[in-house]
């Protein structure tokens, strides 16, 4: 029995990211289909969210004639498909500050935004770092410090310290310091409600890209790989990836990477109309497909 | 984009830089904005971040203001400046208090301008996206 609904939702895509940005190592390996999501949880109450993508009005041609990024659409029709409303939302969990990540806050007026604390300071103090240290500043976008300081000004805006047990009813936040960033999070929803849950799900955010980050190469002898990308430490990104395995009872396909262009060939999944996938975890009870 | 001249190109190349420069002094107030509006009690007047961006403030107005500027690039100088008056209000703001409007407003202004220039010419980017998450630049760019 599901307290939650969650969702998979497609918001735009890179029809050919090199592998090597999502495996470490995976050098002249070809290309893949990257998507872009973020993830919809409805129930007991709350429609909460995991990132909410990124701002097309401010970067979009740039992603798209630069980047190859195609079809972004915003959240509003993207939500539609599940019956939901940008206004609905009242709670988005930010994994970490990157623009594909927190990018739209500006679009979620109704929601409070949890951030851990170190990313945001860690992000203001890379900026006092002189110029030739601005890789640390890639994927920032400066109008997003801009939003954050709305956000701040309405209260919107809460720095957690470090793990966070029910946030929402089941609802656990997992720091991840020094990872893919500074103060990287990942979500847990124990959907059964119980503290010791058999029905765990983990929001990776960019923690992992693709299976391949916890399985490795070969099924028969499983490894993690870090992901392609990380300011913080791989030594770090794998304790966290053997923690988030753990935390699911080992059942990898539970951890879900947001980016996994693989996501809806192990889960009930549909094309929408704009060409979107729509994948689905989870139903509470009472709540209707949004597949079938 | 039609083909770039010899001159565009200098004035591209020349004022870049300061671009860079210009954008990474408006995220550096924005940033002590977030924590001063996040109640970090960042003491802004006297943030050691505020003088290092009142330095890279200053060689980049000059830069602008110094730029050759050509017809064909009339439109890219006259968002940088508008950019370099913005900045250097905020700038001004910080020093005085920790209110936040006085910041914020000609922050999101010279925002807004530092967009424009980015949209007028090729090479100038409000975000670092190469080989970085989920934006590795397309080869043939």
């Amino acid at each position: 029995m599901s307290k939650y609904s969650i969702w998979v939702l497609e918001f735009a895509h890179v029809p050919d990211y090199p592998l090597s940005g999502l495996v470490y190592g995976a050098h002249n390996q070809g290309t893949r289909r990257l998507p872009y999501c973020y993830v919809l949880i409805k129930g007991e109450g709350h429609v909460a969210m995991v990132d909410v993508g990124y701002n097309h009005k401010a970067y979009g041609a740039v992603l798209a004639t630069a980047y190859g990024a195609r079809d972004w659409h915003a959240p509003r029709p993207v939500l539609a498909e599940c019956g939901v409303t940008p206004e609905d939302v009242s709670t988005v969990f930010l994994t970490h500050s990157h623009f594909d990540h927190m990018g739209n806050i500006e679009d979620f007026p109704n929601a409070t935004f949890y951030i851990q604390e170190r990313e945001l300071s860690k992000w203001v103090w890379t900026l006092s770092l002189e110029r030739r240290f601005r890789w640390l500043m890639l994927g920032i976008d400066p109008a997003d410090i801009l939003r954050t300081v709305d956000l701040a000004r309405q209260g919107r805006l809460v720095c957690v310290n470090g793990d966070r047990q029910d946030l929402l009813p089941g609802v656990d936040l997992h720091a991840a310091f020094d990872t893919h960033t500074y103060g990287s999070m990942y979500v847990r929803v124990r959907n059964d409600g119980t503290p010791h849950s058999k029905d765990n799900w983990i929001f990776a955010g960019d923690l992992v890209y693709t299976q391949e980050n916890l399985r490795g190469h070969d099924a028969n002898d499983p490894e993690y790989i870090p992901v392609g990308f990380a300011s913080g430490s791989q030594f770090n990104l794998l304790m966290t990836t053997g923690e988030m395995v753990k935390g699911v009872d080992g059942d990898i396909r539970r951890i879900i990477p947001i980016h996994d262009e693989l996501l809806k060939e192990r889960f009930p999944s549909r094309i929408t109309t704009d060409g979107l996938c729509l994948t689905e975890l989870a139903l509470a009870d009472g709540e209707a497909s949004r597949v079938r | 984009m039609p083909e770039l001249d010899d001159a565009t190109v200098a004035y591209i190349l020349e004022t870049r830089p300061c671009f860079e420069d210009l954008r990474q002094v408006a995220s550096q107030l924005a940033g002590l904005l977030v924590l001063e509006a996040a109640g970090a009690k960042s003491e802004l007047p006297r943030h050691p971040m505020l003088a290092a961006a009142e330095e890279l403030y200053g060689g980049a107005a000059g830069q602008v203001r110094r730029a050759r500027v050509t017809a064909r690039t009339e439109r890219h100088h006259h968002h940088l400046m508008q950019a370099t008056e913005e900045i250097g209000s905020a700038l001004r703001a910080a020093r005085l208090s920790v209110a936040i409007d006085p910041m914020l407003v000609p922050l999101r202004r010279a925002y807004a301008q530092l967009q424009g220039a980015a949209r007028e010419l090729p090479g100038f980017e409000m975000v670092e996206f190469q080989q970085g998450c989920c934006g590795a630049r397309r080869r043939d760019e």
